[in-house]
């Protein structure tokens, strides 16, 4: 089976048009999410959240009552993955009891006909939560940094550049559409832990794509010494393509399996990763590849595309006479 | 098959018998402690005592040693409890300093420094001292104010400095030693003990379904005293005192324009004790509020009298508790009783918490109550607590107990803990009770006190016992942690998660699930796009799986729900780098070279590719593993260890199978059609 043989396609003919449409989409993007705020997850929040599971399931304005009741007024409660299960989370309260065992006490005893059953219960101090997104922000920093440093070690530093606007691209992506889906209630996921790990793996995922460009580029320089950069891009493109089609299906096969089985915990993660891989591919074409010529041309004051533009003409009278 | 041919080969069948073997073998005990575990709880379940004692003699080593051996489930998975706790500093500050030195500054340096390091991450110490030039310096105060300097002769701010340094680092070490004992007593299996940082414990509790136990066992921070009840006229004038402070304060404070006190505002609790004090006192004097309603009674009683008015008051004369009146002013020498009730205590212990109201109790007192509601009252229903004013000083300390064991009193049978000393402790308490024969005892434990029995003889041989204990339970925790000793420094859980086990097999279950739909997706893609070379690529793809596997067990990772998304993941990305040798050998199948030339060719024309790609993704998984914690660090392990595999086994394993395959002359078309297969030139 083969889906591209020759593929033969101008990628980055209309690249300005695709980097005017991401810097749009990363803008708006942000805007979006400043404007629906994100949910944390209790890792970055802190408080205290207890996940039960009580058969048969009642209403949640009865869970509202049986731990208002306990003093735990203005409690988040959510449905957790099966409709007999809930989420409950309460800022830390001031009570002498462990917050997790009077609502677990408040709500045995509200529903003592029924099967109640903990699933999980977590606190987290408020040091620690604010310690955690402080980790959080680091670490996601740290690792665009240590990547632009090793692509600019392995290739050259505009490369890096490129493929570190690609990540940060990716970045703002990922957590636009988090932000988006949430707000819509499409999918209910909360910035905890997972979807921290689903960011820094998408930063490391979607440089792939990227680096096995670039890498292409590099051997087609030897190969076709004096090519014009965009027509070598082009080509190094298209060569990859098949390559970047089958991983990316692959990758994407496996996340989808992950995001409808994995269970309510995995979900954050397999979502971010899925939104991740995908812009990671579009990224590393036009965002990362398009940035190095956008970067030579206009910093470096190279004429790349009147050269290329010619080419093309070049090429185009050359068919007519044959 | 050809022998010369096995013999060029036979490197290759290793490599690719080898590493799946190894692994399986390592995966061996996993599989073992699974089915043997499975067909216990078989047995447990139908309830036949007879087998599930049979099977224990026949197989119960071996699920010990298999479990051993096997790969570690993270708590997501097994469920269990996970807390983090830190060791109080501020608290460690205040305990080492000299107790009759302290004054409100002093306590104005350590509730900022409290403050601070609530949010801030700081070493407390240098908070502390920030606090301390800021507040006690301009006062005239140094830390030599406040302490002990040991030798005389050496009276430095750095050495005392240097001294609490060592105190604090002392105390997490001490802690985590202290905290292993108690865990390991109370019978948590395979439990997890680590420092993180300088002041922070981490434990890992796999099965522990009473979280509320294992709160009180760790918190708990086990330090016994002995000390002399001094409930006396002296405490009862410095009781009154209060009231005629406070009293004063509150009218001061209502001419001005600040809201009206809400300890003022609250209605009176409506105890029937207290009430009954009111009155029968009222019947003796002149009753200044003679005419008035119950109502306004009570209020116009806790006006004047805010502090004494949240407790009763008994003076013993002739063994019988007589009620104390604060109106009158004049407090007989002797012995002295009180009781609170419940719903008082919170503002009692506010009110006892302030430092100018501290200032009005005698310096060597402190006041303490009981650990447990009376028993007699509350059998009534009625939840009262004794207080009681204590000697500060302490007679004897729990660090001569040698031993502790839970038991019943065998008269009352009420449920006891009785302990032994050590002969230096032994020697003392004889000394101590000798002294004090018909006085009081408080055995106090964290400040609360359990019992104060009156010293009947001199006890010598250094027994002694602590009762009011609720639960035969209670005991047994308490047995532990003095067994254990006390921790020098208080431990706080600054966070702690809690799995249920039905949650964690559900999650295992999903786990397996998710691998095996994502597996088959991979081996029909595929196996669909490149067929045979496919077949190749999933086999190393399997083998890629078990060595993962067997990596975690070997090195005793622990397998966590992330970490089977990072599975689940690596198997996604681990074929891109057969993806990318395929295509390579395609490109050079299209540009006509011979399939050995095009097998050699894309293997090395790929391999920087494959490379750096994952070599940035492993960086990525470094970073993770060094900012997440638990389970996410589960997930950036299986990433790193995957990332490992993947490369062993796209490159040497599936190279070795493809190689072999080409010496039986068996030759791959990698999905391509079979047209652009140059016939090998040979």
């Amino acid at each position: 089976m083969e889906f591209f043989t020759k593929a033969n396609i101008d990628f980055l003919g209309k690249r300005r048009v695709f980097l005017v449409l991401s810097l749009v989409f990363n803008i708006v993007g942000i805007l979006v999410t400043a404007m629906f705020g994100l949910e944390y997850g209790i890792d970055f929040e802190g408080g205290t959240e207890i996940a039960v599971q009580i058969q048969p399931p009642p209403e949640v304005g009865e869970i509202r009552a049986a731990i208002g009741a306990a003093g735990f007024h203005g409690a988040e409660i959510k449905s957790y993955g099966r409709p007999n299960q809930f989420l409950i989370r309460v800022k830390e309260s001031s009570g002498q009891t462990e917050p997790s065992t009077a609502i677990l006490t408040a709500l045995r005893e509200r529903f003592q006909d029924r099967q109640l059953t903990l699933l999980k219960s977590d606190k987290v101090g408020p040091k620690i939560g604010a310690e955690m997104r402080l980790n959080a922000a680091i670490a996601v920093v740290i690792s665009i940094v240590a990547i632009l440093l090793y692509i600019a070690f392995r290739f050259e530093f505009i490369y890096g550049l490129g493929a570190t606007v690609a990540l940060v691209h990716d970045v703002i992506v990922a957590i636009s559409a988090i932000a988006i889906v949430h707000h819509l209630g499409l999918l209910r996921i909360e910035v905890n832990q997972s979807v921290l790990a689903a960011l820094l793996t998408v930063v490391g995922f979607s440089v792939n794509d990227t680096v096995i460009i670039f890498d292409r580029i590099r051997e087609n320089r030897e190969r076709h010494k004096g090519m014009n950069l965009i027509k070598l891009m082009n080509l190094s493109i298209n060569e990859t393509l098949s390559r970047t089609i089958n991983t990316v299906l692959t990758v994407v096969l496996v996340l989808l399996a992950l995001l409808i089985l994995g269970g309510e915990v995995l979900q954050g993660f397999a979502f971010t990763m899925l939104v991740g891989i995908l812009t990671g591919t579009y990224s590393s074409i036009y965002i990362a590849s398009a940035f190095v010529i956008w970067f030579l041309e206009k910093v470096r004051k190279v004429d790349l595309e009147g050269e290329y533009r010619r080419l093309k003409e070049l090429e185009r009278q050359a068919a007519v006479q044959t | 098959m050809p022998p010369k041919r096995l013999r060029q080969l036979w490197g290759k069948w290793a490599l690719l018998i080898l590493p799946l073997g190894l692994g399986l073998y390592i995966l061996y005990p996993t599989y073992r402690a699974w089915t043997l575990e499975n067909r216990k709880a078989a047995l447990q379940a139908s309830g036949d005592s007879v087998q599930l004692a049979e099977f224990d003699q026949l197989y119960g080593a071996a699920l010990q040693n298999a479990k051993q051996n096997a790969l570690k489930l993270g708590l997501d998975l097994r469920g269990g409890m996970y807390v983090t706790l830190e060791v109080d500093v501020v608290k460690l500050l205040e305990e080492a300093a000299e107790r009759e030195a302290i004054d409100d500054l002093f306590r104005q340096v350590l509730e900022a420094t409290r403050q601070e390091a609530e949010r801030s991450d700081e070493p407390v110490l240098s908070i502390f001292l920030r606090h301390f030039d800021r507040i006690a310096r301009p006062q005239g105060r140094s830390l030599i104010s406040y302490y002990d300097v040991g030798d005389l002769r050496e009276i430095s701010e750095e050495k005392i400095l240097e001294r609490l340094q060592r105190n604090i680092d002392d105390a997490i070490n001490q802690a985590q030693e202290v905290i292993r004992q108690r865990v390991d007593k109370y019978g948590v299996a395979e439990a997890n003990i680590q420092k993180q940082g300088t002041r922070r414990l981490v434990l890992e509790l796999p099965g522990v379904t009473n979280e509320a136990e294992m709160r009180q066992l760790l918190q708990t921070t086990a330090r016994l005293e002995f000390k002399l009840v001094r409930n006396n006229e002296e405490a009862v004038r410095a009781f009154s005192a209060i009231d005629q402070y406070l009293k004063r304060q509150r009218s001061g404070q209502s001419h001005s324009l600040t809201p009206p006190d809400t300890l003022q505002a609250q209605p009176a609790a409506p105890d029937t004790l207290q009430s009954d004090t009111v009155r029968s006192t009222s019947d003796t004097t002149t009753d200044p509020y003679a005419g008035l309603s119950d109502e306004e009674r009570q209020r116009r009683f806790k006006e004047d009298f805010p502090f004494t008015s949240l407790f009763v008051t008994y003076y013993i004369q002739n063994e019988r508790f007589v009620p104390v009146d604060y109106r009158r002013g004049e407090f007989p020498e002797g012995e002295y009783f009180f009781q609170i009730p419940k719903a008082n205590l919170a503002e009692f212990e506010t009110i006892l918490a302030r430092p100018d109201v501290q200032r009005l109790i005698p310096a060597e007192y402190e006041v303490a109550l009981s650990a447990k509601p009376d028993e007699r009252l509350q059998r009534q229903g009625y939840e009262i607590y004794t207080l009681y004013v204590l000697k500060r000083e302490p007679e004897l300390t729990g660090d001569v107990i040698t031993d502790a064991r839970a038991t019943f009193d065998p008269t009352t049978h009420a449920p006891i803990v009785l302990m032994d000393m050590n002969t230096e402790g032994a020697e003392r308490w004889a000394r101590i009770t000798g002294a004090n024969v018909g006085k009081k005892i408080a055995i106090v434990l964290d400040g609360r006190v359990y019992s104060a029995p009156v010293v009947q003889t001199k006890i010598t041989g250094g027994r002694s016992q602590i009762t009011g204990m609720s639960s035969v339970q209670e005991a047994h925790l308490l047995e532990i942690v003095l067994k254990a000793g006390a921790l020098k420094a208080p431990v706080k859980i600054i966070e702690e998660r809690i799995v249920g086990p039905s949650l964690g097999e559900d999650s295992i279950r999903r786990g397996l699930l998710a691998s095996v739909v994502a597996f088959l997706l991979v081996v029909l893609f595929m196996v669909g796009y490149y067929t045979a070379g496919g077949a190749v690529a999933v086999f190393a793809l399997l083998v890629n799986v078990v060595l993962i596997l067997a990596l975690l067990s070997a090195f005793k990772g622990t397998l966590t729900l992330p970490g089977i998304a990072g599975i689940i993941l690596t198997m996604g990305m681990a074929v891109d780098a057969n993806i990318l040798i395929f295509e390579r050998i395609r490109e050079e199948l299209r540009r006509g070279r011979s399939l050995r030339t095009a097998v050699d060719e894309g293997h090395k024309r790929a391999l920087s590719a494959i490379l750096d790609s994952n070599i940035t993704t492993f960086i990525t998984g470094l970073i993770l593993y060094f900012f997440g914690t638990g389970p996410i660090q589960g997930f950036a392990i299986t990433l790193m260890i995957g990332i490992l595999t993947t490369l062993f086994t796209a490159l040497i394993v599936a190279r070795a199978f493809i190689e072999i395959l080409m010496a039986y002359d068996i030759h791959l078309t990698y999905g391509l059609p079979r047209k652009w297969l140059v016939a090998p030139t040979s």
